[in-house]
Parts: C-alpha cells; sequence; structure tokens
C-alpha cells in the first residue's frame, strides 16, 4: 500500500489526507450549496438532473448516495423512488451531513436515512441497493480503487453506480481558460463568499489530480463492475460515470 | 440522448405495466445499423433495460442487424417474421428473446423517428422548426398573458381601487 497521496498538488501521508479533507468540508459545509452555485452559475443542478435522469431508478427501489452532501440528490432520490422505496445519504463528513439534513427538512423530505460513513467501509452488506450514486466526492477518497470494491459490493446485481465527477476538459482552448478561471477566479470567490480561499484552492486542485475518463473507466472496471461508459457534460469539465453490476 | 429517450421509455413501460422482464434478465442484445453509423446493446438486468453504446463484454447473446427503417417498424409493431421474410433483418441468437425486446419496443410510445434523425440528419430542420414554434407561441401566450394582467389590473383599478395589487395589503 502506498505511504503516500495528494491532497491538492501536495503530497501528504495517506493516513493524514481523510483528516485534511475533513477540515475542508467542516469550513465550507454552510455555505456548500451557496458556492456550488456561485462557482458553476448554477449549472451543478444541471449536472445533477441529467444524473438523477441517466439513474434509472424506479419506485421501491433502494438507493445509496455516497458523499450526499447537502442532500440534493437525495431529494430527487426519493422523489423516484416513492414511498415504497429508500434512500440512504452517507458521508464522512458530520457537518455535510448536519447540513443535508437541514436541508431535507427545509425541502419537506423527512423518511431519508443518514449515515456518516466512509466510502471505503461501507456498513451494508453485500447486495443491498439498486442504485450507488457518488457525486463531486469521489476525488477526495485516498483509496478510490477500494471504495469503488465497496460501492460494487453494496450494489445488486443489475445496480447501477454513477460517478458525477469533476473530469478532462476535451477542448484546449476550453481547458485554458477552465484553468485560469479554477485557479485565479474560484479560490478568490471562497474568499469573498465563504471567507476561505485555502479550501477553494484545495478544491481547484483536487479537480486536477482526479482520474480522467478513461482511467475512472477502467477502475470501474477493474473493481469488479461488468460494464461501465461515460458521458461528458459541458465539454468534458464534469463526466458522469455509470457503471453496471452484471 | 438518444440512448436514454430509449431506455427511459422502455422502463417507464415496464414499470407502468408491471411488465415481467425477469426472463430477459441477463441477456445482452446488440442491434447494429446497416445504414447508420450506431451499434446498440440492450441489456437486461434487475427487472430493468439499459441501453448502451459501447461494450465490453466479449459476447451477446443476440446479435440483430437491420436498417433504419426496419429499426423504425419495430417500434410501430412490425412482426419479426414479415421483417425476416423480406430479408430486411438477420437475427444471430435466440429469435425468441429477439421477439421479447421487439414486443416491448412496439409497445413504447416515444418518437422514435425523431430521435433516429439526430443520426441521419434528415429532420434537423423540422426540429429546429418546431422549437421556434414553440419559442413563438410561447411568446405569444406571454404577450397575451401580460395584455390581459395589464387589462385586468387597471379595470380592477378604477372599479375597486381597495382590491387592486397597487392598494391590497395596504391601511387605508
Amino acid at each position: 500500500m502506498e505511504k503516500t497521496t495528494h491532497f491538492g498538488f501536495q503530497q501528504v501521508d495517506v493516513d493524514q489526507k481523510q483528516g485534511l479533507v475533513k477540515g475542508v468540508f467542516d469550513s465550507v459545509a454552510s455555505k456548500y450549496d451557496l458556492m456550488n452555485d456561485v462557482m458553476s452559475l448554477g449549472t451543478h443542478r444541471l449536472w445533477k438532473n441529467y444524473t438523477i435522469a441517466s439513474s434509472n431508478v424506479s419506485k421501491g427501489d433502494k438507493v445509496l448516495d455516497i458523499a450526499g452532501g447537502t442532500g440534493d440528490l437525495a431529494i430527487k432520490f426519493r422523489k423516484k423512488v416513492g414511498d415504497s422505496g429508500k434512500v440512504i445519504l452517507s458521508d464522512i463528513n458530520g457537518s455535510m451531513l448536519e447540513e443535508g439534513r437541514k436541508n431535507l427538512i427545509n425541502h419537506g423530505v423527512i423518511d431519508v436515512d443518514f449515515i456518516q460513513a466512509n466510502a471505503e467501509s461501507l456498513p451494508f452488506e453485500d447486495n443491498t441497493f439498486d442504485c450507488v450514486s457518488i457525486a463531486f466526492g469521489l476525488r477526495n477518497v485516498t483509496h478510490k480503487n477500494i471504495a469503488l470494491k465497496q460501492m460494487h459490493r453494496v450494489l445488486k446485481k443489475g445496480g447501477s453506480l454513477l460517478v458525477l465527477e469533476f473530469s478532462k476538459v476535451e477542448n484546449e482552448m476550453l481547458e485554458k481558460i477552465y484553468d485560469a478561471y479554477s485557479f485565479n477566479l474560484i479560490p478568490k470567490l471562497g474568499q469573498f463568499f465563504a471567507n476561505d480561499e485555502d479550501s477553494y484552492q484545495y478544491l481547484a486542485e483536487s479537480i486536477r489530480k482526479h482520474p480522467d475518463q478513461e482511467t475512472l473507466k477502467a477502475m470501474a472496471l477493474d473493481a469488479g463492475f461488468g460494464f461501465c461508459e461515460y458521458h461528458n457534460l459541458s465539454g468534458g469539465i464534469v463526466a458522469l460515470h455509470k457503471a453496471i453490476k452484471t | 440522448m438518444f440512448r436514454l429517450a430509449i431506455e427511459k421509455s422502455l422502463n417507464h413501460l415496464i414499470n407502468t405495466n408491471s411488465i415481467q422482464t425477469e426472463r430477459l434478465d441477463d441477456s445482452l442484445i446488440g442491434i447494429s445499423f446497416h445504414d447508420i453509423d450506431l451499434k446498440l446493446f440492450f441489456m437486461f438486468a434487475n427487472s430493468r433495460v439499459f441501453v448502451i453504446e459501447n461494450n465490453a463484454q466479449d459476447s451477446v447473446d443476440v446479435d440483430i442487424t437491420l436498417n433504419k427503417k426496419a429499426f423504425l417498424s419495430l417500434f410501430n409493431g412490425a412482426s419479426f417474421e414479415e421483417l425476416i421474410e423480406n430479408d430486411e433483418i438477420e437475427i444471430n441468437g435466440s429469435i425468441k428473446t429477439a421477439q421479447q425486446l421487439a414486443d416491448l419496443m412496439a409497445l413504447s410510445s416515444i418518437d422514435i423517428e425523431e430521435l433516429v434523425s439526430q443520426y441521419t440528419g434528415d429532420i434537423i430542420a423540422h426540429q429546429l422548426g418546431k422549437t421556434l414554434n414553440v419559442i413563438k407561441g410561447k411568446s405569444i401566450q406571454d404577450t397575451g398573458e401580460i395584455f390581459e394582467n395589464f387589462k385586468n389590473e387597471l379595470t380592477t383599478l378604477l372599479v375597486a381601487p381597495s382590491r387592486s395589487k397597487i392598494f391590497k395589503n395596504k391601511a387605508s
């Protein structure tokens, strides 16, 4: 097992990363939704809607939303599974879960279960869920391959995994503009709106360290999924990987 | 979007009509076209269907080759026998499994012609025209609504000023 890993552009001890990421999300939790809207100019809502539309989730299904944070996906999944289904929102970070709980109550959703859990050791039995999702969370996981294997384990046969994550921009010109935006403007926006430049510097850096589309697809297949495909959104700024347990 | 539309439509059909697809579970059916650069795989699992473009698995249970016209006719309920007799379709594998997929397609109610046009480009203008008509219709409707609201507000103001939005909830 590797002894060091990346935390943004820094190389840190593997044991340190989880605590450092926790620090970032403790700091940004209360402003998370606002910052998502500001940074993506609201586009994150379209990306998430596309994810839900691609989910193939239906009434009565059991859904696990990992790194569910403020619960925007969980709210939409709850609508799709209906009263006969079940949605569980998990996050490793207590502050984010707290924000998620508030947000769901504000939306009148009270029957989603909240579980504080590490994606690398999911506290669920094998073959439990019809769908597992993780939106903008996988890049913060220290051992992504272990987390993917866990997701595969808890999915039923024929269940699908949805990974929505920042990815590799397809167009060179767009990549330059995107780089300039994320390294110069995003930390400043973080400072202005959330009084926290460092956390948003990390967010920008962590995106660049995340595996690109093809690498993540190979990782999903390696974790045991029989099928995986991805769809680029906004020119590859974000990609939705959909993997099916066969 | 094309795949997603077919996938959603078929699954909607399966769910709303409680169609039992368990007998098709674990089947992988490939459809390729003579005249369109498109290959689709229909994967049945967990009582639902996934429509995918890339298949990492080596083999399919049924491989169907046909042309665009025959594909469209499946959505309109054409029988396999007829298509086979007319040499419009080739099936490698279980015809029974292929027929079950065709039955599902025939029951679905999507505008498949419009979806396929994305790949052939023959009704892009039609789609553009349709979009423009929607926008045009909406703006006419909006203008009408604004004018109607203005008329109503003016009438209320003249007849019963206290009920007008201008004075409503304001102490006299």
